[in-house]
């Protein structure tokens, strides 16, 4: 049980788990720590990607191609994300200049 | 000889994450975060997602990134500055996402395979049974990913236009 078989040998899928839920705290983690809100940016891709490594994981172990077609969607979302992120960051910049998140801290009233 | 690729595949992801949040200039940032997705491409390949693995090279590796690295030259080359507002900020966020992983790893614990649904692996991920499944059962929410791809453009073009006025 929750392995599969590559070329000859066999693969268990809870190492590729185990990888998703490790790259998806790091990203967590970057989010938190970081000031840069164009690293925050990248952190956010970084956890969008662990997410499809477990959703093709899972894909592949019960062999149902649902797993990779929902991968896919999250591809475009994550593309549509990055691009409106950047675009308003790249207004933010142009308006005045900010070098930490913490600048941006107008609505807190 | 899968396994060895499994592992040398996962480290390479590891490190590159390691390097996403750890370094400084956001530049080596994004060239870690290539080298993540590189790794992962490499796995998708290994899961027989031959689909996603070329929609990764080219979508992900390439265009995202290059969009990054395009708003980097725009921006210059900003450096954090080292100390922010609230103390306690990286202990606290460690605790958390150690606490994080350790909620997902206890979950893993529970999971039962359901049985697998015996499909043929000659053709699983490859192009013709991704498109079976995007124009047929899946038709309605491929075509509202084009909408939010065209209501992103739109959005991006109107946040970067110059004002008139």
């Amino acid at each position: 049980m929750g392995t599969f078989d590559v070329g000859g040998s066999q693969l268990d899928t809870s190492w590729f788990l185990l990888l998703g839920a490790v790259l998806f705290a790091m990203g967590t983690a970057g989010v938190l720590v970081r000031r840069n809100p164009l690293i925050i940016l990248i952190c956010i891709e970084l956890m969008l990607n662990a997410v499809n490594l477990t959703l093709i994981a899972f894909s592949r172990q019960l062999e149902n191609l649902e797993g990779q077609l929902f991968a896919l969607m999250t591809m475009t979302v994550a593309a549509a994300e990055a691009v409106v992120g950047l675009a308003i960051l790249v207004d933010i910049f142009r308006v005045r200049d900010v070098e930490d998140v913490d600048d941006l801290s107008e609505l807190k009233g | 000889m899968a396994v060895a690729v499994f592992f040398v595949a996962a480290l390479l992801a590891i490190a590159g994450g390691i390097g996403v949040i750890s370094f400084r200039q956001p530049i080596r940032s994004v060239l870690s975060l290539v080298v993540v997705m590189l790794a992962l491409s490499v796995l998708f390949l290994l899961l027989s997602a031959q689909f996603i693995f070329v929609v990764q090279i080219i979508v992900y590796a390439g265009a995202v990134m290059v969009l990054f690295l395009f708003v980097i030259t725009l921006l210059g080359p900003a450096r954090e500055s080292g100390r922010g507002r609230l103390r306690f900020q990286a202990g606290l966020s460690a605790l958390f996402v150690i606490a994080l992983l350790g909620l997902i790893y206890a979950m893993f614990q529970g999971v039962h395979y359901r049985q697998p649904e015996q499909a043929d692996l000659a053709v699983f991920g490859t192009v013709q049974s991704i498109a079976v499944g995007l124009f047929t059962s899946y038709l309605y929410p491929f075509e509202l990913t084009s909408v939010l791809l065209l209501i992103a453009a739109i959005g991006a073009v109107y946040l970067s236009r110059k004002d008139e006025s």
